[in-house]
């Protein structure tokens, strides 16, 4: 199997693109540069992991919101007014 | 109905078949926008009530949540602007990185099989929460709700926005580590960290 060059990453330079990581927003390269860091760094694998964990444990509490039962009337009634 | 009530269903109709789907996300945003309950609702009506006047503006076949969120967000910012004596709590300096692990690790706080931020935010609830989204200046709290509620991309939230991606990089940037220190903080005021430290909480 062909194996692929990475260029490697510092760990300062892989904390710089911990968000954009995280969220999926880097070029498959760069992708591939982070997770190669991670693999061979584990103060950093470390860090990423904590890093998900808070974002993973907000996002959760945050959607946990119950609508109120007659809203969409209200708005309904609203608009019938227009 | 008469025939003229049954005309204005009809007109409705296709508004109100995109909106209904949306209603819960939007109330979930608006929540973590302003705050209070009556406020959220307030909010998402005025939306509403804005999107429907311009729906004739919607193109179909795009993205009608992106264009309501944009709607929304612009109320909410706008009403903000209004109501400048809501506080931006926080102050716009740098934030270390891992600051909530940190700040945990030196108070001593740990759990049985959990790391000192999972104790942490295991028992923040829901409105502990919210009250350190509240904390976030509006235009960083409008990023973070539309990534954290609803999983928008860096571009969408560009689009909702109406601001370059770069922007919206940065913003979000900054607005998790204001959350994290603004988690820290309810935390605190609020008696949790002295509870999850005293003697008989190890």
């Amino acid at each position: 199997m062909k194996s692929e060059k990475i260029d490697p990453l510092t760990c300062e330079e892989a904390v710089a693109r911990l968000d954009d990581y995280i969220d999926r927003e880097l070029s498959e390269e760069e992708m591939r540069r982070v997770r190669h860091h991670l693999e061979t760094c584990a103060g950093c694998a470390g860090h990423f992991r904590l890093e998900e964990d808070v974002l993973q444990q907000v996002r959760d509490k945050m959607r946990r919101i119950a609508v109120p039962g007659d809203l969409m009337a209200r708005i309904q009634k609203r608009l019938e007014g227009e | 109905m008469s025939t003229v009530d049954s005309a204005l269903d009809i007109d409705r109709q296709p508004f109100e078949s995109l909106f209904t789907p949306l209603l819960s996300s939007a109330y979930g945003a608006a929540l973590r926008l302003v705050r209070t309950r009556p406020d959220a609702e307030d909010l998402v009506q005025e939306a509403a009530l804005q999107a429907f006047r311009a729906y004739h503006t919607f193109q179909p076949g795009t993205n009608f949540k992106a264009w309501f969120f944009r709607i929304l967000t612009n109320c909410f910012i706008s009403r903000y602007r209004r109501n400048r004596k809501e506080r931006d709590d926080l102050a716009l300096d740098d934030i270390e990185d891992l600051y909530l692990y940190r700040r945990t690790v030196e108070a001593g706080i740990h759990g049985l099989d959990t790391s000192p931020v999972q104790t942490l935010l295991g028992k923040l609830d829901e409105e502990q929460i919210g009250e350190a989204m509240a904390r976030l200046p509006a235009d960083y709290r409008a990023v973070a709700t539309l990534y954290f509620i609803e999983d928008f991309s860096y571009e969408q939230i560009a689009g909702v926005m109406g601001c370059p991606i770069g922007t919206v990089r940065s913003r979000l940037h900054r607005a998790r580590k204001m959350l994290q220190r603004a988690l820290w903080q309810v935390a605190v005021d609020q008696g949790l960290v002295s509870r999850l430290t005293a003697p008989e909480a190890s």
